[in-house]
């Protein structure tokens, strides 16, 4: 056998520990680089996959409102010559419809109703996920995100209401469809029996009609551009029309949100993982030689050369690198499954794992050759080793500087005293456990500021641009009556007039535009962080991943178009939101007056409520019933009213269940690593120590005194690290949210992070560390004292 | 004449990969107070054996042994680890100091099992030193950085700074040169004469001659004794009759 495997098989008989623990660690590592991976690559794609698998075509536009004229020839006058494909459809649909999900209620922005038709249409089918083929009638279908967060089974009942008509059917299933499966995509699609979907139809097509155009564009055509002329095209035949457009990606994009800030949390994480098996690679690399000096001298010595030597530390490294990182990357298809619930719930897509090539090759590939590279280095020293220095002094000599802990003058208790003369005398070791805690509580934290931002108690500012209890929204006619009207009732409080319409900019870029009264009434500080928010008529704010995809600094002039009009207005601040794909903005009414007459705009006011509860359902029942008060008083003239506390509910729900989710899986995989490093740096400086110990126990100590010392020697390294890294993590986590919440519109980070929650995760990890090294310190007791004298 | 020590029927028995080797055969021992007890026997007869079985640092296999009236072969490892504290003292071959340590904190760590007062230990530590001749610019120092005489000499006063009832010595001056284990020896004999009872492993007579009664170990047994009185320097008679035991012995 060639010598180097022959050395390396005795290593790893004689190292059998050290080869675990590392091997552990590697697993999570790769299984965790799995994961995240998974997601990008195998879990992300699926909403692109269904969708050409659904024919969901590039877009849609949908008609309401105002149908009459549109026949299918004129729509494909206006459509045909631009598209490769399309296909029209009509169906029912209802404007801001609350749905029950979850705990709470959903609003999007509208819900279609079809027939079972749209299992076979030619374009954008429904693909049933799972059904109940023995409820026979008056059945619905609902999107499949209803089932895995809205808390529906088949069987159950589902009921809506409309203009005080209650709706009642018992789900028969759930379906996979692009455009209307999500709470983030701003519609919602269910299918009804064709009896039921028929008495429906008679009922309420008069106002509910919606024709829905899906198209496959031609190649060239901008997506912008082609929404905005049929959409001006569309208003000619008919003024009444409502015309909606969506994309496909932005649904794509509304839908992974969620799993790629997932994806990426668990890369940082991993990446930290990474680093601190990188370092114990190389502390144990460099014990080896020093614990083996003597016998890496006379293996010299007898003819090995210090590249056979190498060589077994490569084939040793190497191999548990890719053992561990097979298995991981099983244990990461393994674990797929439970993190793909999570992001199920998210896409509203079903999903289930497959083999993906990059997810298997990247983290096996990343963590060998990372291996490699770490084994190569540690391993220099090797070459240096004298053969007859290394015979004779055998392990290197100590060098002893200093006297730390003087015992004579020291006023702490002795097994304090000796735990930090073992502190002062392993600088190594504290530096592994400063970082390794270390980064384990900065993984902790951000978990930590995840679970309290978007669980416990909802930041809602990234959510929705503008925060408010609810709105009403009335006639022009009884616009200024209701403004003191609103103004003067006791239990609420706040009233602004804010209303939404949608702006271009370029003729292709829609920005959803907040037309605000009164700036300084917001409730969102934090919506503003850059510059400030408009105040004069020709200024604006736009958000600021529109601004840096279009390259507008702060005090530019942008052309904006409403309509047919346009204006000049100087951008004034960046603001900053993960709704509409980022593209926002915001401007007084006095601006907005440029180019429609806000005089003419019906009244739309928000409103806070004076009496907030730290529940949510509970305010949305005490809204309720302030909105059914104020709905009696002006009956007729209420357009629309709006409960937040009832649509954020709904929508926080995945929030929810996610994050609790990563704070525990965060604070499990932590506490394992620091287990595991702990057991490998005690299981060495035992290793180091033995003789001391035994002196020790010659002398009268017990086995728990010295473990206890052992154990105390690490606790300052834990105790600075939880510190350094508790403070930095609690001031440097927005900074560093941000700059990966960037990429979802969110540009400067004001997260709360709950000092009580990081100083009970300082204190549980330094609780922890101590238990876990106590826990390892038990093979002191092995030790025993006359062993040590004897042998020698 | 108090005795310290008292076994009776003491066994040790090793089982060597199912071989069972029976090291100490029923051995009925008494260690006297102020006694310099020596310990001699051919290399592999069991003296270091029965030297910590005594001591309470190893659990025979049968039989017992008192100590001072308290039977040890009872108590648990860490009642044993606390008996030793303030009973016994050690002083081995290899000196066995804690090589990160200065010199005055490896007699601190003995010192502070037993004494809680770090001003008294202190004071009491560098008298003891002083006492083994180990003066006070060496405190400082690591014992990597004194010689081996040295080394032994703090060993000795680390065995002595809880005021044991016994010193237990196994070759105090095997890997010493004749003249610093002269010193070594000397050290012992100086402590001896104030009072203090000494049990001591050796192989060479030199060192054997500072007892004061002489056990010869042999097949696991006490194979004979010896008592010589008083140790003076250059008594030929005593040495005589030492050599004599010996001889008769097999030595
Ligand atoms: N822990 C042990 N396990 C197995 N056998 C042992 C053990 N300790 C000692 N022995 C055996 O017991 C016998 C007596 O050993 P011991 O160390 O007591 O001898 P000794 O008289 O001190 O010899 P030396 O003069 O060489 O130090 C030896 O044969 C030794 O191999
Ligand atoms: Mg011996």
């Amino acid at each position: 056998m060639n010598k180097a495997l022959l050395l390396t098989k005795s290593n790893l008989r004689k190292n059998r520990g050290t080869s675990i623990g590392l091997f552990l660690l590697m697993l999570i590592a790769t299984s965790l680089i799995g994961v995240s991976l998974l997601i990008f690559f195998d879990c992300y794609p699926t909403v692109r996959k269904t969708a050409e698998r659904l024919n969901s075509g590039d877009g849609f536009l949908q008609i309401y409102g105002g149908v009459d004229g549109f026949t299918d020839e004129k729509i494909d006058e206006i459509i045909g010559s631009e598209t490769d494909d399309y296909y029209i459809y009509r169906n029912l649909s209802y404007r801001n419809l609350p749905l029950t999900f979850g705990e709470g209620k959903v609003i999007t922005g509208f819900v279609c109703v079809d027939d079972s038709s749209a299992f076979s249409r030619e374009m954008n089918r429904f693909e049933v996920v799972n059904e109940d083929t023995s409820i026979t009638e008056n059945y619905i279908y609902l999107p499949f995100q209803f089932n895995t967060s809205g808390g529906f089974e088949t069987g159950d009942t589902f009921e809506f209401e409309y203009t005080g008509k209650k709706h009642s059917y018992t789900v028969r299933g759930f379906v996979d469809c692009i455009y209307g499966g999500c709470n983030n995509t701003g519609c919602f699609e269910l299918l009804l029996d064709d009896e039921s979907f028929e008495k429906l139809w008679d009922e309420a097509h008069d106002a509910n009609e919606n024709i829905v155009i899906i198209y496959d564009l031609k190649e060239g055509v901008n997506l912008g551009h082609f929404n905005i002329n049929t959409t001006s095209e569309f208003l000619k035949i008919n003024p009444y029309a409502q015309v909606f457009s969506d994309t496909l990606d932005s649904v794509v994009s509304n839908r992974t949100f969620i799993g790629l800030i997932i994806a990426v949390s668990i890369l940082v994480l991993t990446s930290l993982i990474v680093v601190a098996v990188a370092m114990m690679l190389a502390n144990c690399i460099s014990n080896y030689i020093q614990e083996n000096m003597k016998t890496l001298g006379a293996l010299k010595a007898i003819g090995y050369t210090g590249r056979d030597i190498k060589a077994s530390l490569v084939i040793w490294f190497m191999s548990l690198a890719c053992v561990s990182s097979l298995i991981g990357i099983f244990v990461s298809y393994l674990f797929m499954p439970l993190f793909a619930g999570i992001m199920i719930g998210q896409m509203g897509l079903s999903y289930s794992v497959s083999f993906n090539a990059m997810a298997t090759l990247i983290p096996f590939g990343y963590v060998v050759l990372f291996t490699l590279i770490v084994t190569l280095i540690a391993s220099g020293k090797i070459s240096k080793i004298q053969p007859i220095v290394a015979l004779r002094e055998g392990i290197e000599s100590h060098n002893f500087k200093k006297n730390h802990v003087a015992l004579d003058k020291t006023s702490m208790s002795l097994n304090m005293s000796l735990a930090m003369k073992t502190f002062f005398g392993n600088m190594k070791q504290n530096v592994i456990t400063f970082f390794v805690v270390g980064f384990m509580v900065f993984a902790c934290i951000i978990s930590l500021l995840m679970y309290e931002n978007f669980s416990r108690k909802p930041k809602l500012d990234i959510l929705t641009t503008e925060l408010c209890a609810g709105v009403v929204a009335c006639d022009l006619e009884t616009k200024d009556e209701m403004r003191d009207y609103l103004e003067s009732r006791n239990d609420i409080t706040n009233v602004r007039e804010i209303i939404n319409l949608d702006f271009y900019y370029n003729d292709e870029v829609k920005l959803f535009s907040y037309v605000v009264k009164d700036t300084s009434k917001m409730n969102n500080k934090s919506l503003c962080y850059k510059g400030r928010l408009p105040g004069h008529d020709n200024e604006v704010a736009v958000s600021g991943a529109f601004a840096k995809a279009y390259g507008f600094e702060i005090g530019d002039e942008i052309k904006l178009d409403y309509g047919d009009n346009s204006y000049n207005y100087l951008i004034t601040g960046f603001i900053q939101t993960t709704n509409n794909a980022g593209r926002e903005a915001l401007l007084t009414y006095e601006a907005a007056d440029h180019v429609i007459g806000t005089d003419n705009i019906p009244g739309w006011f928000w409103f806070d409520m004076v009496d907030e509860d730290e529940d949510f359902n509970a305010n949305a029942d005490t809204l309720e019933t302030i909105l059914d008060d104020i709905k009696e008083d002006y009956g007729d003239h209420i357009v629309g009213t709006m409960n937040f506390y009832e649509m954020i509910g709904g929508s926080m729900t995945t929030f929810k269940s996610i994050s609790a989710m990563m704070l525990i899986l965060m604070i499990t995989i932590s506490v394992i690593v620091i287990a595991l490093i702990l057991f490998l740096l005690i299981k060495s400086l035992i290793y180091h120590k033995r003789k001391d110990y035994g002196i020790y126990k010659a002398l009268g100590y017990t086995s728990g005194s010295l473990m206890l010392q052992t154990a105390l020697s690490f606790m300052p390294a834990v105790i600075a690290s939880i510190i350094v890294f508790s403070i930095g993590s609690y001031y440097g986590a927005n900074p560093y949210m941000s700059t990966f919440m960037r990429a979802f519109g969110l540009m400067k980070c004001r997260f709360d992070i709950p000092v009580a929650g990081v100083v009970i995760i300082g204190v549980g990890l330094a609780i922890v560390s101590f238990v876990l090294a106590i826990l390892q310190t038990r093979r002191i007791k092995k030790i025993e004292a006359y062993n040590m004298l004897i042998a020698d | 004449m108090k005795n310290i020590i008292e076994t009776k029927k003491l066994c040790k028995t090793f089982s060597n990969g199912g071989i069972q080797q029976h090291v100490l055969k029923n051995i009925d021992l008494e260690i006297y107070e102020g006694d310099f007890t020596i310990i001699m026997g051919a290399s592999g007869a069991g003296k270091s054996t029965l030297l910590y079985s005594l001591s309470g640092m190893d659990k025979p296999t049968l039989g017992s042994v008192s100590f001072d009236g308290t039977e040890i072969t009872k108590m648990s490892t860490d009642e044993l680890a606390i008996f030793r504290r303030s009973n016994c003292g050690f002083v081995f071959q290899q000196v066995y100091l804690v090589e990160s340590m200065s010199v005055l904190d490896n007699i601190m760590a003995a010192g502070l099992l037993v004494y809680r007062d770090k001003k008294v230990l202190a004071k009491k530590a560098g008298e003891i030193l002083k006492a083994v001749d180990i003066d006070e610019p060496l405190w400082g120092k690591f014992p990597a950085q004194i010689s081996g005489g040295e080394a032994q000499r703090v060993g000795i006063a680390r065995a002595l700074i809880n005021d044991p009832k016994l010193v237990f010595a196994d070759e105090p001056t095997g890997a010493l040169n004749s003249q610093t284990g002269k010193a070594v020896l000397d050290t012992l004999t100086k402590f001896n004469e104030k009072g203090q009872s000494i049990v001591m492993v050796t192989h060479d007579i030199t060192s054997a001659r500072r007892g004061n009664r002489i056990l010869y170990v042999k097949d696991g047994e006490i194979a004979g004794e010896c008592k010589l009185g008083k140790y003076v320097t250059g008594d030929k008679e005593r040495h005589q009759k030492l050599n004599d035991f010996l001889a008769k012995m097999g030595w």
